[in-house]
């Protein structure tokens, strides 16, 4: 299971830099951005710098922390969601806090392995802050996670069951990830509820990995574990990238105002696809001319 | 109805019913005061499919044989290929990756949809109904997938020439305005979408509608216009606005044409010459007064800042930018502004930012910050009592959500008007007015109904509600609409819902209110004749 799991993590993050990667790897595209555009000064009722006369003699101030914090502070509150349809909050909000919250679990058991490893102590009567907060952190973390992801994983399923417009656009993976993410936060609410209320097993499998002592856990546990393990081999063949992919949609494509300057960096990427070879076949467009060509002649 | 419905033989997905469609506010809340919308003539059904929504817009041709239909389907997949490749589709394939991969079908973008709203919520107008028919039959037909994936995506649409006609149709059924891509959290945007399948019938298969394409682009690059106008027929009308601002404000005024090296090249939608010259003579009469160092061009294409391509093919809209800039390149101006055209100012300065590179990258700006510094700066005598009727502000969705200039056409009407009054909602959360994407210009067939009825019908209810209560006849109010596209579409609105007559709502420019306000008139400028 020490291994399966090693091989789990690997794969899920393998994957999703491919997709990231390939993502980022895309061609520059022509400017196709929307308003309000968070790093501007004027994003408040969505204005931009083209409201100044002469706007490129000015100078030109991006605020990107504030930009970045506001799409961060979205992933905890879902707000355009809770705006916009409050019903379907309800149903993700839950099941989405679940993602965050079983990240932030295993990130704490991965850290509590280490210290397990180096001889510390992590229980509720460890000495050390640190160890304490690990040990909290793990027990609040991993309990509400199990519980909010159960209840949204059911919450997701009902809105995709009961609202039409919802069914109709639904495929059978939504369907089979919905189950999935009940299983895994089922099976680890039942663990943690029924057979370990400390999450011990937990500490000492993840001590296990460290050290590659692997160590027998409980089998509801073990149950867990398994199932999340699948779950992470599975989710690279889902849409679940929406995460990370949504802050480079925001700052590579709908908040992209950067202005093609003269002689800039942007601009010799620019002549560079100019050069690529262009086969649409309408009547209008010669065949086998370049990009810069077509664009110079005439139909 | 259901998604893979798109390739059923039938003769219409949607029968479209105008006591289903999104009630208007007061007097037209009442009684039969819309007219039925138009069915194709006997002969036109023969030959053209509108087997979407009994509407054609593309004039589609049905084919006539096995062979036809075959390579109709052929031609739309080998379309499909290069939208997604990086050598042929580099312009969009990134945030066109992102919208075909992303979107989790949550449907928050649905109530955003004017269209949608305004049809009574039909199926086919969801924003997300055309992007999952495209995405399943990527899905199914590009590429060598497994049987267990098809399963999984729910890849049940059959390619045949049906869907093929049918998504065609649908990508004229939205606006491109993306409201509803601004209501996506992530980031995915229907309206991209929408347009990268226009590319696929403009740029493989030669189809588009005749107004945006052959004598939409094509006649632009030709004879320099899509209008028409030719640069001999331009000094003609130039010369009969002069005459008519004398008649006006008293005194002539020579517009500048062709002034080698002048500050100031300003690029009119060429429709304005035409239809509302009272536009071009009230910028002409304020940068006179102002003393800008300013002129117009009679080269080709010099005076007709339109750019159609930008609705629905890259290749057509980079030559026509380029085209562009070679004007003022030749005149040796120091920058171009754009006029009162919403798809020129994001054409022209957003969105071939990322063509005109080197020599080519001349400074491009929209002239209402100009005309704000002017009005504000006090370069105008304003008196904002002469134009003392309630007025309303469109916000044309291409200069507003897609460019962010919302506040200076806001400090000007605060400052030339008394009594201003904002839709609701405004700024980057406005309304298209229904004829954006090439819309306000296609008049073909039985379009132009749908157009007003649907795809106008959100835009009405905001103007009808800003003036509730002034909404008798006798009080003449003024929708400003500071786009010559919008302009297009709300004169025809108006004009099917009678408008004018019933409310006594006219429309007009931003400029045209600020030369009414200039307090050494004589008479007004605006005469308050419908045309």
């Amino acid at each position: 299971m020490g291994v399966f799991t090693y091989f789990a993590y690997f794969f899920i993050v393998f994957m999703y830099s491919v997709k990231i990667v390939k993502y980022i790897k895309l061609p520059v595209h022509l400017r196709w951005e929307l308003y309000p555009i968070g790093h501007e000064k004027k994003s408040k009722y969505g204005g931009s710098y083209l409201e100044e006369k002469d706007w490129w003699q000015k100078p030109r101030k991006k605020n990107t922390w504030k930009s970045f914090f506001s799409l961060l502070r979205e992933y905890f509150v879902l707000s355009d969601y809770a705006k916009r349809n409050i019903t379907y909050w309800i149903g993700i909000y839950p099941w989405h806090i679940g993602f965050l919250l079983i990240i932030t679990f295993h990130i704490l058991c991965f850290v509590s392995g280490l210290l397990l490893a180096k001889g510390f102590d992590v229980s509720s009567r460890s000495l050390g802050f640190g160890s304490k907060f690990l040990y909290y952190g793990i027990l609040i973390t991993g309990s509400i996670s199990f519980f909010s992801g159960m209840i949204g994983s059911i919450g997701v399923l009902m809105n995709r069951i009961f609202r039409r417009d919802l069914r109709e656009y639904a495929t059978p993976l939504n369907f089979l990830t919905y189950f999935f993410t009940f299983l895994v936060f089922f099976t680890g609410f039942y663990s943690w509820f029924f057979t370990d209320p400390e999450f011990k097993e937990y500490r000492i499998f993840w001590a296990g990995l460290v050290t590659q002592d692997f160590k027998d856990v409980g089998f509801w546990t073990m149950i867990h574990i398994l199932s999340f393990d699948l779950f992470l081999i599975y989710l690279p063949f889902t849409r679940s990238l929406h995460y990370i992919t949504r802050f480079l949609a925001f700052f590579l494509i709908r908040w992209d105002d950067e202005p093609n300057i003269p002689g800039g960096r942007l601009e010799k990427k620019l002549i560079r696809l100019f050069e690529k070879k262009v086969s649409w076949s309408a009547p209008h467009i010669q065949k086998g001319k370049k990009w810069g060509e077509l664009a110079r002649s005439i139909p | 109805m259901k998604i893979k419905d798109i390739c059923k033989k039938k003769e219409k997905l949607l029968r479209l019913k105008k006591d289903e469609f999104m009630e208007l506010p007061f007097p037209y809340n009442k009684g039969d005061f819309e007219p039925e919308l138009r069915e194709l003539t006997a002969d036109q059904f023969q030959t053209i499919d509108a087997s979407l929504d009994g509407i054609s817009a593309l004039g589609m041709r049905k084919p006539k044989s096995k062979e036809e239909e075959n390579e109709l389907v052929r031609k739309f997949i080998s379309g499909l290929e290069k939208l997604l490749d990086p050598d042929n589709n580099w312009t969009f394939l990134m945030p066109l990756h992102h919208s075909l991969e992303y979107c989790v079908k949550c449907q928050l973008c649905s109530e955003y949809c004017p269209i949608y709203v305004s049809s009574g919520k039909k199926e086919v107008y969801r924003p997300t109904f055309r992007a999952e028919v495209l995405r399943r039959i990527i899905e199914k037909y590009v590429g060598n997938k497994g049987r267990l994936r098809l399963k999984l995506s729910g890849s049940d649409i059959e390619l045949n020439w049906l869907t093929i006609s049918r998504l065609g149709e649908l990508a004229y059924r939205c606006t491109l305005c993306r409201r509803c891509a601004m209501a996506c959290p992530l980031g995915v945007d229907n309206g991209l979408i929408t347009r990268e399948i226009r590319k696929i019938f403009s740029q493989e298969m030669g189809i588009a509608p005749k107004e945006l394409h052959e004598l939409g682009t094509m006649q632009q690059l030709r004879v320099g216009s899509s209008t028409g106008i030719t640069p001999k027929a331009l000094s003609n009308i130039i010369e009969f606005m002069e005459d008519d601002i004398e008649e006006k404000i008293g005194r002539r005024i020579k517009i500048p044409l062709d002034k080698d090296g002048a500050e100031v090249l300003l690029l009119h939608n060429a429709g304005e010459f035409l239809s509302w010259p009272e536009n071009v003579e009230a910028f002409a009469i304020i940068f006179d007064i102002a003393g800008i160092d300013w002129t117009l061009s009679s080269e080709l294409l010099g005076y007709d800042a339109v750019n159609y391509g930008v609705w629905y093919d890259d290749i057509q809209f980079t030559r026509i930018a380029i085209k562009h800039v070679e004007v003022a390149k030749k005149l040796k101006v120091k920058k171009i502004n754009v006029g009162e055209c919403g798809h020129a100012h994001k054409a022209m300065i957003v969105v071939a930012d990322r063509i005109l590179t080197e020599d080519m990258n001349i400074p491009r700006e929209s002239a209402l910050p100009l005309l704000k510094d002017l009005v504000v700066g006090g370069k105008l005598k304003i008196n904002p009592q002469r134009n003392n009727f309630p007025v309303t502000l469109h916000d044309p969705c291409n200069i507003v959500r897609l460019m962010g200039i919302g506040e200076p056409q806001r400090e000007i009407l605060k400052r030339v008007c008394t009594d201003f009054r904002e839709m609701e909602p405004c700024g980057v959360e406005n309304y298209c007015c229904g004829g954006g994407s090439g819309f306000a210009i296609i008049q073909s067939l039985n379009f132009p109904d749908w157009r007003s009825s649907i795809s106008g019908r959100m835009k009405l209810k905001q103007i009808l509600e800003a003036f509730q209560g002034v909404i008798s006849p006798e009080v003449k109010k003024y929708v400003c609409a500071p786009c010559s596209n919008c302009k297009g579409q709300i004169r025809d609105l108006f004009n099917y819902f009678d408008v004018n007559k019933k409310c006594g709502i006219f429309y007009g420019g931003l400029v045209e209110l600020i030369v009414n306000a200039l307090d050494d008139l004589k008479k007004p400028f605006i005469e308050w004749e419908w045309h």
